[in-house]
C-alpha cells in the first residue's frame, strides 16, 4: 500500500475545512441579492462547479496528449481521473443551475449558453466512459480515450460559440424579470465570495483528481500482485 | 521494366528486446531475433504464444510496448517506405467481397504505385491459377482460391520480406501442395521468408531455419540441418504435428 | 514530390474503391436516402405542425435527416474495411496512414452529399419552397465537409469497440452539435433570403470545424488504428 504523501494530507484537510467555511461565508457574509432573493446564493457554487468542470475537461485532454506522446500509463490515470471528477462537477453545475432557475423563472431549465454547453459536456464525458467500457484492452482504452478527450476539448469552444450565437438570434421565450438571463450586478462582497468559492473548488478539484489517480495506481498495483 | 528498387543492402530482420502487452501479462517478453537474407525461417510455438503478434509488429500493424523491430534497418510502423519491402499474409484475406480478384489486385497495385500493373496482375493471376475466375466477385471463391488471391496480393509488389501467418490453415491437399511449390519459388538468396506454422513438420524440407517462440521469447533459433542436436525442439516439432 | 504523388494516389484509390464497391452492391445509398425520407415523414406526423410553421422548420429537418442518414453511411463505410480485414491491406500501403483518413472521408463526403442533393428537390416538393439554390448548396457542402470528417474519425474509433455500430452516434452527436447548429442556422438564413454576409459567423464556424477535424484526422487517424 502506498503511503499518502504529506501534500495530499494537507490538501485533504484543506478541502474538508474550506468547503464548510465557504458555505458559512456565503450564508452569513454575503448580502442577499435584491431581485432573486436567497436562492441566488446557489450561484457561487454553481459557477465554481462549472469552472472546475471546465478545468477537468482541459486536464483530461492534457492527460490524453501526455499519454499519446509518452505512452506511459500514468498519463491515462490523470486523463480518466480528471474526466471522472469533471463529470461529477458538471452534474453539480446542472443541478445547481436547475435549483437556481426554478424559483426565479418558474422553469427547471433555461437554454442559457453556459448551462447548455455544460449539459453537452456532460454527455461527452459520459460518451468517453461508454467508449472505454466498450474496448477490451487497457492499452486501447488509454489510447482511444486519449484521442477522444483531445477531440472533445477541441470542440468545446466551437460548442460554446455556436450556442451563444444561437441565443443572440433566438432569445429565450421565458425571459427572466430582469431581462438579462440571470445577470445581476455584483457588489464587492459578492465578488469576494465568488473568488473565494472559485479558490475552494480549485483546491477540491486537485484533491479529488489526485485521490482518483492514486486509486487507479492502486488498482494497477493490485492486478500486478494477483499475477 | 519494373522500377521497384531493392534496398541498397540485402534485407535483414532485427528484433531487440521486444515487449508487447495487451493486458498486464506481456505476450512478447524481451524477444530478440535476427534473420538474414536468404533465410526461410519457420516460426513455431503453441497457440497464443505470440506468433501472430510478432508478425504483425514486423509488418507495422501493431505498436510494440517496448523494444524495436526493424526490417532493412527501419521499423515498418513509422517508416512507410519500408512497407514497400514487406509482403504480409494474415489470417484474413484482406479483400473486398463485392469486387473481383482482378479488381482487388488492381486496387493493391495502385496502393503500391506499381508500374505495368496490368501486366503484373495477369502474370500473378496466371502463376497462381486464378486466371479463370479473375472477374468473378470474390465472395464466390472457395477458401483455397481465396488463399491464392491473398498470396497474389502479398507478392504483387515483389517484396523482399515475406511474412506468413499460418497460411496452411483449412487448405486442402491440392492447395497445400500449390503453396509448397510457391514457397519454393519465392525462396531466394535476396529474400527473407518468415512463416508461422501450426504444423511445421512437413515444412522442414522447405525451410532453412526454425525459431521457437516460447514464454514470450525465442527459445531456440537454429538451422534445420542442426535440428538433430536439439532434442527438445525436435520433440516439440514431432508432438505438434 | 514523388512522395506527395504516392500519397495522393492512395487517397484517390481509396475513394475510387469505395465508389466501385458501392456501385457493385448498391446498398448504401438507397438505404441512406430511404432513411432520410422516413425521418421526414416521421417528424411530419409526430409533430403535426401547421403548414406555415412547417416551412420554418425545413432547414432543421433537412439537417437532422442528413445527420442520421450520414451515420448509416459512416458505419457502412468503416464496416466494409472490417470484413476480411481489408483495413490491414490499407495499413500496409507504403504511405502515411492519414491518406486512409482522407480517402475514407472523401468517400463519406461524396455519398452524404449525394443524398443531400437528392433530398433538396424532395423537400422543395413537400414544403413548397425552392431549396435548390446556390447559397444553400454552399452551406450544405461546408456543413457536410465538417460533419463527415469528424464522423470518419469517430467511426474509426468506434470500430475498435465491441459495441461498434451503436457507439458511433453516442460519440458523434455531442461533438457534432456546433456543426449542426451552424449548418441549420446558415440554411435557415439562406431560405429566408438573407444575404450571405449576415451568416458569415456560421460559415466561419463551419470552416473552423472543417479545418479542426481534418487536422485531427491528419494527426490521430494512425494512432486510432494501431494496436
Amino acid at each position: 500500500m502506498l503511503k499518502k504523501p504529506a501534500a495530499l494530507v494537507v490538501l485533504d484537510l484543506l478541502s474538508l475545512t474550506l468547503v464548510p467555511v465557504a458555505m458559512l461565508i456565503i450564508i452569513v457574509y454575503t448580502p442577499v441579492e435584491v431581485v432573486m432573493g436567497p436562492v441566488q446564493k446557489v450561484f457561487y457554487f454553481h459557477i465554481s462547479a462549472a469552472w472546475a468542470g471546465m478545468v477537468c475537461f482541459i486536464l483530461g485532454a492534457v492527460g490524453g496528449a501526455g499519454y499519446l506522446l509518452t505512452r506511459r500509463i500514468r498519463w491515462d490515470w490523470l486523463s480518466s481521473a480528471a474526466i471522472e471528477v469533471g463529470l461529477v462537477f458538471s452534474i453539480i453545475t446542472i443541478f445547481s443551475g436547475m435549483i437556481w432557475a426554478r424559483p426565479i423563472w418558474n422553469t427547471w431549465w433555461v437554454w442559457d449558453p453556459r448551462l447548455t454547453t455544460t449539459a453537452i459536456m456532460t454527455l461527452i464525458y459520459l460518451a468517453y466512459f461508454i467508449l472505454r467500457a466498450g474496448v477490451s484492452t487497457p492499452e486501447a482504452q488509454a489510447r482511444l480515450g486519449a484521442v477522444f478527450a483531445i477531440l472533445a476539448a477541441l470542440t468545446v469552444p466551437l460548442t460554446f460559440f455556436s450556442i451563444r450565437l444561437f441565443r443572440t438570434i433566438h432569445p429565450v421565450v421565458i425571459a427572466p424579470a430582469d431581462g438579462a438571463g440571470g445577470a445581476f450586478s455584483m457588489s464587492p462582497r459578492m465578488l469576494n465570495t465568488l473568488l473565494i468559492s472559485l479558490l475552494v473548488f480549485t483546491v477540491l478539484l486537485v484533491d479529488l483528481v489526485w485521490r482518483r489517480v492514486r486509486l487507479a495506481q492502486f488498482e494497477f498495483e493490485m492486478t500486478r500482485e494477483v499475477e | 521494366m519494373a522500377t521497384i528498387t531493392l534496398p541498397p543492402e540485402l534485407p535483414r530482420i532485427d528484433v531487440h528486446s521486444l515487449v508487447k502487452r495487451y493486458h498486464r501479462h506481456p505476450v512478447l517478453n524481451q524477444l530478440s531475433l535476427t534473420i538474414n537474407s536468404g533465410d526461410f525461417c519457420l516460426l513455431v510455438g503453441d497457440n497464443g504464444a505470440g506468433k501472430t503478434t510478432l508478425l504483425r509488429i514486423l509488418a507495422g500493424l501493431v505498436r510494440p510496448s517496448q523494444g524495436a523491430a526493424t526490417l532493412c534497418g527501419a521499423d515498418a510502423l513509422s517508416n512507410p517506405l519500408v512497407r514497400r519491402e514487406i509482403g504480409y499474409v494474415g489470417h484474413q484475406p484482406m479483400v473486398y467481397q463485392d469486387l473481383s480478384a482482378y479488381e482487388n489486385l488492381l486496387h493493391s497495385a495502385r496502393l503500391y504505385q506499381l508500374e505495368n500493373s496490368e501486366e503484373r496482375i495477369s502474370q500473378a493471376l496466371q502463376a497462381l491459377g486464378l486466371a479463370a475466375q479473375q472477374h468473378q466477385p470474390v465472395r464466390a471463391l472457395s477458401r483455397g482460391l481465396l488463399q491464392r488471391l491473398s498470396l497474389a496480393r502479398a507478392t504483387l509488389h515483389q517484396p523482399s520480406i515475406l511474412l506468413f501467418d499460418e497460411p496452411y490453415t483449412s487448405l486442402d491437399q491440392e492447395a497445400a501442395g500449390f503453396l509448397d511449390r510457391s514457397l519454393q519459388n519465392w525462396h531466394r538468396p535476396e529474400r527473407i521468408i518468415l512463416l508461422a506454422a501450426h504444423r511445421p513438420q512437413r515444412l522442414l524440407s522447405l525451410a532453412s531455419h526454425v525459431a521457437w517462440l516460447k514464454d514470450g521469447r525465442i527459445d531456440a533459433h537454429i538451422p534445420v540441418s542442426a535440428l538433430a542436436g536439439s532434442p527438445e525442439l525436435n520433440n516439440y516439432l514431432r508432438e505438434v504435428t | 514530390m514523388k512522395a506527395i504523388g504516392a500519397y495522393l494516389g492512395v487517397v484517390w484509390q481509396i475513394l475510387r474503391k469505395d465508389i466501385r464497391v458501392e456501385w457493385r452492391g448498391r446498398q448504401g445509398l438507397p438505404v441512406m436516402l430511404m432513411f432520410a425520407l422516413m425521418i421526414v415523414f416521421l417528424f411530419n406526423f409526430a409533430l403535426q405542425l401547421a403548414p406555415d410553421v412547417q416551412a420554418g422548420l425545413t432547414s432543421g429537418l433537412l439537417w437532422v435527416s442528413l445527420a442520421f442518414a450520414s451515420t448509416l453511411g459512416l458505419n457502412r463505410s468503416i464496416s466494409l474495411e472490417r470484413e476480411n480485414n481489408a483495413l490491414d491491406g490499407l495499413l500496409l500501403a507504403p504511405v502515411d496512414r492519414s491518406a486512409i483518413f482522407f480517402g475514407k472521408t472523401l468517400g463519406n463526403f461524396c455519398f452524404t452529399t449525394l443524398v443531400g442533393l437528392l433530398l433538396l428537390p424532395v423537400f422543395s416538393l413537400f414544403y413548397g419552397q425552392n431549396l435548390i439554390r446556390a447559397p444553400l448548396l454552399l452551406v450544405m457542402l461546408l456543413g457536410l465537409a465538417a460533419y463527415t470528417s469528424l464522423g470518419t474519425l469517430l467511426s474509426a474509433l468506434s470500430i475498435q469497440a465491441r459495441t461498434r455500430d451503436v457507439l458511433l452516434p453516442v460519440l458523434l452527436y455531442p461533438l457534432a452539435l456546433p456543426i449542426l447548429i451552424a449548418a441549420v442556422e446558415a440554411s435557415r438564413g439562406v431560405l429566408a433570403e438573407q444575404p450571405l454576409a449576415e451568416m458569415s459567423s456560421w460559415i466561419y464556424l463551419l470552416l473552423a470545424g472543417t479545418l479542426i477535424f481534418n487536422a485531427a484526422g491528419l494527426l490521430f487517424f494512425e494512432t486510432i488504428l494501431e494496436e
